[in-house]
């Protein structure tokens, strides 16, 4: 049963002579436990894509399913709260909030989600599986790339959310740390049944997903 | 709160400069005020002290005491009460030996009268006969004492100081209480002249006669020399003082949100509610406003214990409640242009850029 499933989605961009169609007759599913990986390029529609499938925006015609819901036709409100409780989000860059330290981050999920967050020793494993447990009174300026990187992965973990999306999580890391963080997704994907999705240049996560697909001028194929 | 403390917490030297500003602002403006009220009232003490309601003046003298001559011809109709009183005024220049010049307002009363029974002393007993005066609490400040004879005018007679008499202040000046007799004398009217003018307590006191008229006590105050102008001055620059704690604090946490555009873009992606972002603000600037006008209460309480009692300042609760309040508000209202682009913030801007 798939956890999230596009259905003949398009989006379309601005009027008349400026409209760019970013993404046409997008039909995408994928399935708890699964690590999908969404190369192209540049220009292709992947940030697109990734927006329409978190609720970030809605398509301009079609249908984004998530748990078993429509949520194109969703209110801003509601689309709001299916973020905070269903969707983790990975992005490249000041995914932190800068003025909150590491443990605080998490305290802002509880400030606004009550319940079915991570208990405090799943937290505790979580951070230490990511290897960043010594890290937690420091602020987002203070870390590394590649730790902001572990800390973002831990607050998107944290409201246990069912789907992962992530733009370009290891466009700032070297390959070391690359390999590091093809194999954590992995064993999330695999160990707490999230549905992750990676959009991504880096032809050194492919061994480690279950489905490829390729975009290019806004159409999808699947590649693996 | 809990993202406006951690942010305040993080950002201390730009959170510290904006409530400098503030607390600065507020101490002005709370200052203004006490300068403004207490100036005011030393236009007025005396009026409020007798709690006149009406005042009968020549109709010709354009509302002020000191250009009004009621004659006895004038006041022949005159139902004088328990709550009406005669008053001669003259402006006078207080002199004695060993002690500075004090320029002065002398009143001369009549003793059965209710203005010569109201006095509040604070020292000595009420004058009796021609050269026996009371005068207000302030000359005691500069050094006046029981038992003092002045001079009035360069007079060659001497007045004997016999008691010193609270708010007894009209037009920024002190008042000298003497009889009618010294009165006449100092300004030396004719004898067909009875009073400058009669003060009632009583609101709905009317006497309308040849050239005597009765006017509402306020009328009168407003036409004091100044009094108006002093009001509209001090407002003015009060209000501009709110003003522009508004524009600052508005241009604050307006810069403030536009630097942080992109971070309320991904917080809004990851599904935190915009009104927690806008409560964020919000209490933000209320945090400000009421440290910095703390800071400026506190500097107020030391200013008016170090503050020599010469400074006509009133510190009165009514203006840091009112002062307070009104940075208040300046904050709230300030908060509010922030929180158009917060809600306007496109979340789908955290990803791809
Ligand atoms: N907000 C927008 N308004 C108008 N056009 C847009 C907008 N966002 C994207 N586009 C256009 O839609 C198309 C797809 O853009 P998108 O950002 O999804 O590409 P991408 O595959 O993520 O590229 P990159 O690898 O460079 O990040 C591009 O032609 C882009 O110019
Ligand atoms: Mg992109």
């Amino acid at each position: 049963m798939a956890v999230i499933e596009l259905k003949d989605v398009e989006k379309i961009y601005g009027k008349g002579d400026a409209q760019v169609e970013a993404l046409k007759d997008i039909n995408f599913e994928a399935d708890k436990s699964e690590l999908v990986l969404i190369m192209g390029p540049s220009g292709a529609g992947k940030s697109t894509f990734l927006t329409i499938a978190g609720s970030l925006q809605k398509p301009t015609s079609g249908q984004v399913i998530i748990n078993r819901e429509d949520i194109s036709k969703f209110s801003d409100k509601k689309r709001n709260s299916l973020r905070l409780n269903e969707i983790g989000f990975i992005l490249q860059a000041y995914n932190l909030v800068p003025y909150l330290t590491v443990h605080d981050q998490f305290v802002l999920v509880d400030k606004v989600k009550k319940e079915d967050n991570l208990s405090k020793e799943d937290l505790d494993k979580l951070l230490e599986d990511l290897g960043i447990t010594k890290l937690v009174k420091k602020y987002p300026n203070e870390l590394s790339g590649g730790q902001q990187q572990r800390v973002a992965i831990a607050r998107a973990l944290y409201a246990n959310p069912a789907i992962l999306l992530a733009d370009e999580p290891t466009a700032s890391l070297d390959t070391q740390n690359v390999e590091e963080v093809g194999k954590l997704f992995k064993k999330l994907a695999k160990e707490r049944e999230k549905a992750i999705l990676i959009v991504t240049h880096d032809p050194r996560l492919e061994k480690y997903a279950d489905h490829i697909y390729e975009m290019m001028d806004g159409k999808m194929s699947q590649k693996k | 709160m809990f993202l406006a403390l951690k942010e305040i917490k993080h950002e201390k030297l730009r959170y510290g400069l904006i409530i400098l500003m503030i607390f600065l602002i507020s101490y002005l403006i709370f200052m203004l005020s006490s300068l403004a009220v207490g100036l005011a009232s030393e236009n007025t003490q005396a009026i409020d002290s007798w709690s006149a309601k009406k005042i009968v003046l020549n109709k010709n003298s354009n509302i002020s005491l000191s250009q009004s001559i009621l004659t006895k011809k004038d006041l022949k109709d005159d139902d004088i009460g328990k709550n009406e009183a005669y008053i001669g005024q003259v402006a006078v220049v207080v002199k004695s030996k060993n002690r500075p010049s004090v320029s002065a307002q002398f009143l001369g009363i009549k003793k059965d009268q209710f203005i010569y029974k109201d006095q509040v002393l604070v020292a000595g007993k009420r004058g009796k006969g021609k050269t026996e005066i009371t005068v207000d609490s302030s000359l005691r400040d500069k050094g006046y004492r029981l038992g003092d004879k002045i001079s009035l005018n360069g007079s060659a007679r001497k007045y004997k100081i016999v008691g010193f008499v609270n708010n007894a202040k009209i037009n920024i000046a002190p008042i000298i209480y003497g009889s009618f007799a010294t009165w006449r004398k100092l300004r030396m009217v004719a004898p067909n002249v009875a009073a400058a003018a009669i003060v009632s307590k009583n609101a709905n006191y009317k006497y309308n006669y040849k050239d005597a008229k009765t006017y509402p006590i306020a009328t009168f105050i407003n036409k004091l020399p100044g009094y108006t102008a002093q009001n509209m001055t001090f407002g003015l620059m009060i209000g501009f003082l709110f003003v522009i704690s508004l524009i600052i604090i508005a241009v604050f946490l307006y810069i403030l949100t536009m630097q942080k555009m992109h971070n309320l873009a991904v917080m809004r992606a990851q599904g935190i509610p915009s009104k927690t972002l806008v409560g964020a603000t919000v209490s933000q600037s209320i945090i400000l406003v009421v440290v910095g006008v703390i800071i400026a209460l506190i500097l107020m309480w030391v200013t008016a214990a170090v503050l020599p009692a010469a400074v006509p300042m009133s510190f009165t609760t009514t203006i840091m409640i009112a002062g307070t309040l009104g940075m208040l508000v300046m904050g709230i209202i300030g908060s509010l242009i922030p929180i158009r682009s917060i809600l306007k913030v496109d979340p789908a801007k955290a990803i791809g850029e």
